[in-house]
């Protein structure tokens, strides 16, 4: 059964699929401002990256820069009249915690390799190794429950002052609501990229230490 | 309002979903504007090394330019350094034709004045010669008389003999060109009969030729006697024996 949040996120992907296609389909050595936006964008997003995991920014930024896109997008969903924010479910923002779960560890074992990567749980001390596992639940879930609960807990608030107050009064509740929809956006992808960065840290820290 | 409760299919196709949408992503946004990123980047960098090369090249040349311009400088010193040479070799080559002319007319004045002043002491001379014969002239013109004359005849008579071989030839042939070998004898004053024969004793003599004589008076000779012969004369009186005196300045020039 298709549920209307994922007709949304589906949507939401046709939406940002179509957008990319048609901007970079006729791309310039001199640029239109559209296209200066969002090689903008782009490097923003490269830099964010690139300061965490200077090593792995062009591996990492696709992923992270793709978090950052549907979430806001998502998170804004919610602001149009009829439609409802996909993260407003916890299906939604659990899946997204899943993909960021699997992906720390796809790109630590892929960088770092099985074993160095499987290092990381025993050090400093191999006492330390439940505590991990517990962290990597944990932040997981956290990921999941902030997301769903921030976006839902905005959207409940409008209804609620829309109910009370009436028609107007909550938008600036829905101003809010766009402001939230950045932060949290941003606040995910962030926490993702630290994650891998997390899982990262060793090896990075080897090859900038070989770079010196 | 949001979901609380976890619905599994939608959980697996969200995955799906964004698992699509990175790789669409990928595929039309990211790529894309990365590789037009690079495109620019390499575009920009061939444009600097292009800037950097054209720049390599502007202070090549501004170092030939300086390097001509040194050149520039020393010719231009060099040419400046071979005209003052030149201005010198002329400056000393005018010099030395201006003081070569002014050593040729100082040479030409005092040749000039030396020739000035020969000319004055000649002219003096002569004036005075004149002078003194004019003197000589008005004094022997007092002084004349027939006793005069008649020492001068012997004067005359003792040098005839005395002539020298070249001049009795000259005699000689002056009285053979005569044809009638007249000679032509004037005197200041009447000439005595004894006078005669002797002068035509001694003219036969010297000329060695039967002459012709004839006798005139001319008192203008002063004193003493002129004898013609032909082309040749013999003057012995004061008339033109101070006419050569106040010529003899003449002869010297």
């Amino acid at each position: 059964m298709l549920t209307p949040t994922f007709l949304t996120s589906a949507a939401i992907t046709f939406f940002l699929a179509l957008l990319a296609w048609a901007s970079t389909r006729r791309l310039r050595l001199e640029p239109t401002p559209w296209q200066t936006a969002l090689e903008a964008m782009y490097d923003a997003a490269q830099n964010a990256v690139q300061e965490v995991l200077p090593q792995h920014a062009a591996r990492i930024m696709p992923f992270v820069a793709t978090l950052w896109l549907f979430i806001l997008v998502a998170n804004l969903a919610g602001v149009i009249p009829g439609l409802r924010s996909p993260t407003a479910d916890i299906s939604t923002t659990a899946a997204l915690a899943v993909i960021v779960f699997i992906s720390v560890h796809a790109y630590g074992i892929r960088i770092r390799g099985l074993r160095g990567y499987l290092r990381h749980y025993v050090e400093p001390n191999p006492v330390m190794l439940p505590f991990h596992l517990i962290s990597e639940l944990s932040r997981t879930l956290a990921l999941a429950v902030r997301l769903f609960g921030n976006i839902m807990s905005l959207e409940l608030t409008a209804l609620l002052v829309l109910l009370v107050a009436g028609f107007l009064v909550p938008v600036p509740v829905l101003m809010l609501h766009i402001v939230e929809a950045l932060v949290q956006a941003y606040i995910f992808g962030m926490l993702a990229l630290v994650y891998i960065g997390g899982a990262l840290q060793a090896q990075e820290e080897r090859t900038l230490a070989k770079e010196k | 309002m949001g979901s609380i409760a976890l619905d599994w299919t939608t959980f697996a196709l969200e995955i799906v979903n964004f698992l699509v949408l990175l790789w669409l992503l990928k595929r039309f946004l990211y790529r894309p504007i990365s590789e037009a990123i690079a495109r620019r980047r390499a575009e920009i960098e061939q444009t600097l090394n292009e800037g950097r090369a054209a720049k390599a090249q502007a202070e090549a040349l501004e170092k030939q330019y300086r390097g001509r311009l040194g050149d520039w400088e020393r010719e231009k010193a060099d040419a400046r350094a071979q005209l003052a040479r030149e201005l010198e070799a002329e400056r000393a080559r005018r010099l030395s034709e201006v003081s070569a002319a002014v050593e040729r007319e100082r040479l030409r004045r005092e040749t000039a004045a030396a020739r000035d002043a020969e000319q004055r002491r000649r002219e003096a001379e002569h004036s005075a010669l004149r002078q003194g014969a004019a003197f000589a002239a008005r004094f022997a013109g007092r002084l004349a008389a027939p006793e005069l004359e008649a020492r001068i005849i012997d004067l005359a008579l003792s040098d005839l003999r005395r002539l020298s071989g070249e001049r009795r030839d000259a005699l000689h042939a002056a009285a053979g060109q005569t044809g009638g070998s007249s000679a032509v004898i004037g005197s200041a004053y009447p000439i005595t009969g004894p006078q005669r024969e002797r002068l035509e004793a001694a003219l036969a003599e010297v000329a060695a030729a039967k002459l012709s004589y004839a006798f005139a008076v001319d008192p203008a000779l002063v004193a003493g006697i002129r004898i013609e012969l032909g082309a040749w004369v013999l003057a012995a009186n004061l008339r033109d024996e101070l006419s050569a005196f106040a010529e003899s300045g003449n002869d010297a020039a």
